[in-house]
């Protein structure tokens, strides 16, 4: 069991015990579905566990008092965290009103909270494949008991924090358009999806895959199509289509390091850990960090994935490979957070997001140009000969691309 | 004659084929029915949604690759009998672009009625 390092600055001690926690079950050591269930639990305590948290803040916040008096606890990065909070606390003392003001009903206080808020909207289709379904649990109802329901609405929650308190976009739009998620979606279907709108997610066959929402990291995935969706565009074939998992894969990863406060070395790298049965050897769907390693088994065969350009597939199935080849910068991008240390969503996650928002990327671009434009990001956001620099470009250099 | 249900993509990018010799079948007649009342020529290319499913849909001299949403009327009739009476094989594609046996299929025990849709 590694030792948290000595503390160095304030961080250190967020990031100690981030450690510790995550060290409940050492991830790497979780090569049977069984301890990744448990391991999922972890996260999805966390989730209910900040939600609960912000629950009666905002409540406090309308009754007037001021969200610094709140016990806070540290279980994620928090520079963003704490800013926004003492940022809306002042918000709120400068624009509270006298108490012939005040209205008594929370929806006309509505300018009195400054801090955005999810919009949640979960549907139930029920075992049919018809779209949207029944509409099962809208943003501030509890929670349903309905396991798939409840997971996904809990899972945007956190998908949403990331973006929202990480990178200051509010939803998918970045104008806090609602997150709808559709559970149940066909009979054992066996996969989750972005169709444009929503995030869908099957049940699974119960032999090789249980429910997609069990897992943070899928339900990141789906959110993050979105994101690219309104942002770089990236067109879902070949290398740009690869890029697009990938981008889907970087923030699927970087929510589940984000609600466990996991730093880079703690973070399993895995995506889609805990949705396969126990029948099944593997620990999840695609390792980021080493990729061609997520499962071996006898019915599923190896993990597929390349870890390196020379060994890109070639296929017309899968839309030219696009979940396959996403393990070439899927490599890059985990490579450079481990390089660089600490929470991976602080800096390199940063860069990626600067590159998928900035407005440089055109919809057919490959894996060169993708790679130029996060060295880029990197020198605006750090600067040349910054260490964040160093660590894309040689994360890149490991996986053989080349900015152009 | 042989139908080969290809799919590929989804979130898990795993790939799954399903083989039916139609003489094999014990209602030949129907199977060549529904494959030559399939509107084979009229498949146009749909974008692409994440994530989602692509079906190749085979069977000398035609074949369709097929987005999940464009997989309704006759297209799901004929997926759906494939997968009622044939084990998918798994595995990666292989350069003809055929899935790789990965294991012998197994006996099909389920003797289910098509999906009620």
């Amino acid at each position: 069991m590694p030792q948290p390092p000595a503390p160095r600055d304030p961080r250190a001690v967020v990031f100690a015990r981030a450690r510790a926690r995550a060290g409940i079950v050492p991830p790497y050591l979780l090569l049977r579905i069984a301890a990744a269930e448990e391991y999922y639990d972890v996260a999805a305590e966390a989730a209910r566990r900040s939600l609960l948290r912000d629950e009666p803040m905002r409540e406090l916040r309308l009754g007037g008092a001021h969200p610094g008096l709140l016990p806070h606890e540290h279980t994620r990065s928090t520079t963003e965290r704490e800013g926004a909070a003492t940022g809306a606390g002042a918000a709120t003392e400068a624009a509270a009103p006298t108490d012939a003001e005040r209205v008594p009903e929370a929806g006309t206080a509505e300018p009195v909270l400054a801090e955005p808020a999810p919009d949640r909207r979960v549907s139930d289709a029920e075992g049919a494949e018809s779209l949207p379904g029944r509409l099962a649990r809208v943003e501030g109802q509890p929670a349903t008991g309905d396991a798939a329901v409840d997971q996904a609405y809990d899972g945007l929650g956190e998908v949403w924090a990331l973006f929202e308190r990480v990178y200051g976009r509010d939803a998918i739009d970045g104008e806090g358009s609602p997150l709808e998620a559709t559970v149940h979606f066909g009979d054992r279907y066996d996969n989750a999806f972005w169709d444009g709108e929503r995030m869908v997610f099957g049940d699974g066959d119960g032999e090789v895959f249980r429910g997609f929402t069990q897992s943070l990291s899928v339900i990141g995935h789906e959110l993050a199509h979105g994101v690219t969706e309104m942002t770089a565009r990236l067109r879902y074939r070949d290398q740009s289509g690869a890029l697009n998992e990938h981008v889907s894969d970087v923030f699927g990863a970087l929510t589940e390091q984000y609600a466990m406060g996991q730093d880079a070395d703690a973070a399993t790298w895995l995506i889609g850990e805990g949705i396969f049965t126990e029948l099944v050897q593997g620990r999840a769907l695609r390792s980021m960090l080493e990729p061609g390693t997520a499962y071996d088994d006898d019915v599923l065969g190896r993990d597929p994935q390349p870890a390196h350009l020379r060994d890109y597939i070639v296929t017309d199935a899968d839309n030219g490979g696009v979940h396959l080849n996403s393990g070439i910068p899927n490599r890059a991008f985990a490579l450079a957070a481990v390089e660089v240390g600490g929470f991976a969503w602080e800096h390199v996650g940063r860069v990626w997001y600067d590159t998928l928002t900035g407005g440089t990327l055109r919809p057919n671009d490959g894996f060169a140009v993708f790679a130029t434009a996060t060295l880029a990001a990197a020198r605006d956001r750090y600067g040349e000969g910054s260490r964040e620099v160093r660590a894309v470009a040689n994360g890149w250099d490991a996986v053989g691309v080349e900015p152009e | 004659m042989e139908v080969e249900v290809s799919r590929s993509g989804g979130l898990a990018g795993l790939r799954l084929t399903w083989t039916v010799e139609v003489e094999d079948q014990p209602d030949p007649e129907e199977w060549v029915l529904l494959v030559e009342r399939l509107p084979w020529s009229e498949t146009p290319p749909a974008p692409p949604e994440p994530d989602r499913y692509t079906y190749r849909i085979r069977c000398e001299p035609h074949e369709a690759t097929l987005a999940e949403r464009q997989v309704t009327g006759p297209w799901r009739d004929l997926v759906d009998r494939v997968r009622d009476v044939a084990e998918p094989s798994r595995g990666r594609p292989n350069a003809d672009g055929r899935a790789a046996p990965s294991r012998a299929p197994g006996p099909v025990t389920e003797t289910d009625a098509p999906p009620a849709e």
